[in-house]
């Protein structure tokens, strides 16, 4: 059985529908990305997921149970983290206090001490920094403060939306190493990207998605050498 | 009017080591200070008008801005109803004192308790609308309270004319003075222990970012209505105290709009989202309202006084402060320390800007 598993959802902002008829499913230890250009419904489907939109029709089970009528707040306890575009960190907040409200709900909350032990692991930088407003940080520590963030409910699933925006390509490599890092220690990866190349290199599966509508799947090596994705996303 | 800024006071850093040593100086702080007022209240002859009547103000108004930025400052939600909760407050203990023969102490924490519950009824519905949608909102709840009282519950409140208490039940100076200066102390160790936990750190966390909150698990519908309770239940208790002192309560005197809005005013003036913010803003609040509550300015044939522009002439502050210090005069105070600060260390820029940085987590 999948981890994730979205059936058929349609999706509306007021009249306008963003998706229609959006399936994928996502395997336990797997990192999947989802690519399309802008206005596709990437950051859409990742909304629906985490329960900040609720899909007119269709239905989201994650672990077995349905969590496609839940409020966003109880999304969390099931094991999703996202990490949203942007980062949206709290800037006047420390990185330790932006790291502590990751944990804010269930039994996270209990274990909060040692998961933000290992966090501070997982990124030096965030320890050295754990007293500062996490708006002085630059752009690629605000990212990783986010991701931190996430980690701090003990995920199973961590859905990345756009980690890579407005970082330089060093710090992109940086940031995808981080992510292989942190699915090797048996965390579900959704990573939404426009950074196509990058995020074929690191998937092993990949959706396509075009003005709301899945049109392309596969394995990513395979999209990776698909003439249609080379020449809409890839620029050959 | 947009009074929906972000809670400049939070303090950045909140690590632990420094929290016993902070925690120490406000509780302790606020202890004394009590305790010191305590005993020039009881020192003090009661005839004193600085101490007794100016002074129960202070403190009257000082729970009120210290509970109203809990919801309004800490959690971003700008209330314009909270008249609501010092009306029922007010009402609630002068009728069960006087027609239900309720001893004091029990009638107005059912008071308190009554606002807490008014709160959750239009709380949950409200917390729906963001912004000035809410803000807008809660201004129709206030007025439409205040017209509920006025007529159709005339046979209970008085209506028009008012309800009065015997004299007999009422309290005495000193008893006013001690009881507002306890929920003062009372509400500020509340808003210090709400800033420090769980639910404070959700409220900020949700009026800076509510979607982010959402999806970190922050049941933020949940937390507002929680504060908004335990907001209304200290605004519900001024109203108590404040109708067993002046004995003569009306809708026009305890559910009016100027009611509401001399909290968020005193808030903003202070320094909203702050710990100590309310406090200045209540003082100064109650300062000018004394100063200049018969104040008035006669310009040829014409006279103007000043409690019929005082709105006006609020609003305006309110603009200028919103516009140019929305942390208000705790914002102006830290502004200035850090200005003395570089001003005394001048050189190395790094260490001025990381002093900046410390100074700003540490100071409230």
């Amino acid at each position: 059985m999948a981890l994730l598993e979205v059936r058929g959802i349609d999706v509306f902002y007021g009249e306008v529908q963003a998706l229609w008829g959006v399936s994928f499913t996502v395997e336990r230890g797997e990192i999947v990305t989802l690519i399309g250009s802008n206005g596709a419904g990437k950051t859409t489907t990742i909304k629906t997921v985490s329960g900040i939109l609720t899909p007119a029709s269709g239905t989201i089970e994650f672990d077995g149970q349905r969590i496609d009528r839940l409020p966003a707040h109880k999304v969390v306890g099931y094991g999703i983290a996202q990490i949203p575009e942007g980062r949206r960190l709290w800037p006047e907040m420390s990185v330790q206090e932006n790291l502590e409200l990751g944990a804010y709900a269930g039994e996270a909350r209990g274990k909060r001490n040692e998961t933000l032990k290992r966090v501070y692991e997982l990124f030096p930088r965030l320890y050295e920094r754990r007293g500062q407003a996490a708006g002085t940080m630059s752009g690629g520590e605000q990212q990783m403060c986010a991701i931190g963030r996430g980690l701090m409910s003990l995920p199973k699933l961590l859905m990345l939306d756009e980690p890579s925006l407005g970082l330089s390509p060093i710090l992109v490599a940086e940031m995808f190493n981080i992510v292989r890092e942190i699915n090797s220690n048996g965390v579900t990866v959704l990573l939404v990207e426009q950074n196509v190349r990058h995020a074929l290199e690191l998937a092993s599966r990949a959706y396509v998605l075009e003005t709301g509508r899945l049109v392309l799947s596969g394995a990513a090596h395979e999209l990776l050498n698909n003439p249609q994705v080379q020449s809409a996303y890839l620029g050959f | 009017m947009t009074v929906v800024t972000p809670p400049a006071g939070r303090a950045a850093t909140r690590s632990r080591f420094k929290l016993g040593r902070e925690a120490l100086m406000s509780i302790g702080g606020a202890l004394l200070v009590g305790l010191v007022l305590a005993i020039i209240g009881l020192v003090l002859p009661p005839t004193n008008y600085i101490v007794f009547t100016l002074g129960f103000l202070v403190f009257l108004f000082t729970a009120q801005a210290l509970a109203w930025n809990l919801i309004g400052g800490y959690g971003g939600q700008t209330s314009f109803g909270h008249a609501t909760f010092f009306g029922i407050g007010a009402y609630a203990t002068a009728l069960l004192q006087q027609n239900a023969g309720f001893p004091p102490v029990i009638a107005l924490l059912v008071g308190g308790v009554l606002a807490a519950l008014f709160s959750q009824l239009w709380g949950y519905p409200l917390f729906r609308l963001r912004g000035f949608y809410f803000a807008i909102a809660t201004i129709g709840i206030g007025e439409v309270t205040r017209l509920i009282v006025l007529n159709p519950l005339r046979n209970l409140t008085g209506g028009a004319s008012g309800f009065t208490i015997d004299a007999a039940a009422g309290s005495g100076k000193l008893e006013q003075y001690l009881t507002g200066l306890g929920l003062a102390i009372g509400a500020f160790l509340i808003s210090y222990w709400v800033r420090n936990s769980k639910l404070g750190l959700g409220l900020f966390a949700l009026n800076m970012d509510s979607e982010a909150a959402e999806t970190l698990g922050v049941d933020t519908t949940r937390l507002k209505a929680a504060a908004l309770a335990i907001s209304a239940f200290i605004v519900g208790l001024t109203g108590g105290i404040y109708a067993r002192a002046y004995l003569y309560i009306s809708p026009e005197s305890v559910f009016a709009f100027p009611v509401s809005i001399a909290m968020v005013l005193m808030v903003v003036i202070g320094g909203i989202g702050t710990l100590l913010g309310p406090i200045l803003g209540a003082l100064i609040y109650v300062v000018i309202q004394d100063y200049l509550g018969a104040a008035q300015l006669t310009i040829g044939a014409r006279t103007l006084q000043f409690r019929d522009v005082q709105l006006g002439l609020y609003g305006l502050l309110l603009a200028l402060i919103i516009l140019f210090e929305p942390a208000g005069l705790v914002g102006l105070f830290r502004r200035m320390g850090r200005r003395f600060r570089r001003g005394r260390g001048a050189g190395g820029d790094a260490t001025a800007q990381s002093a900046v940085l410390n100074q700003q987590s540490e100071v409230e």
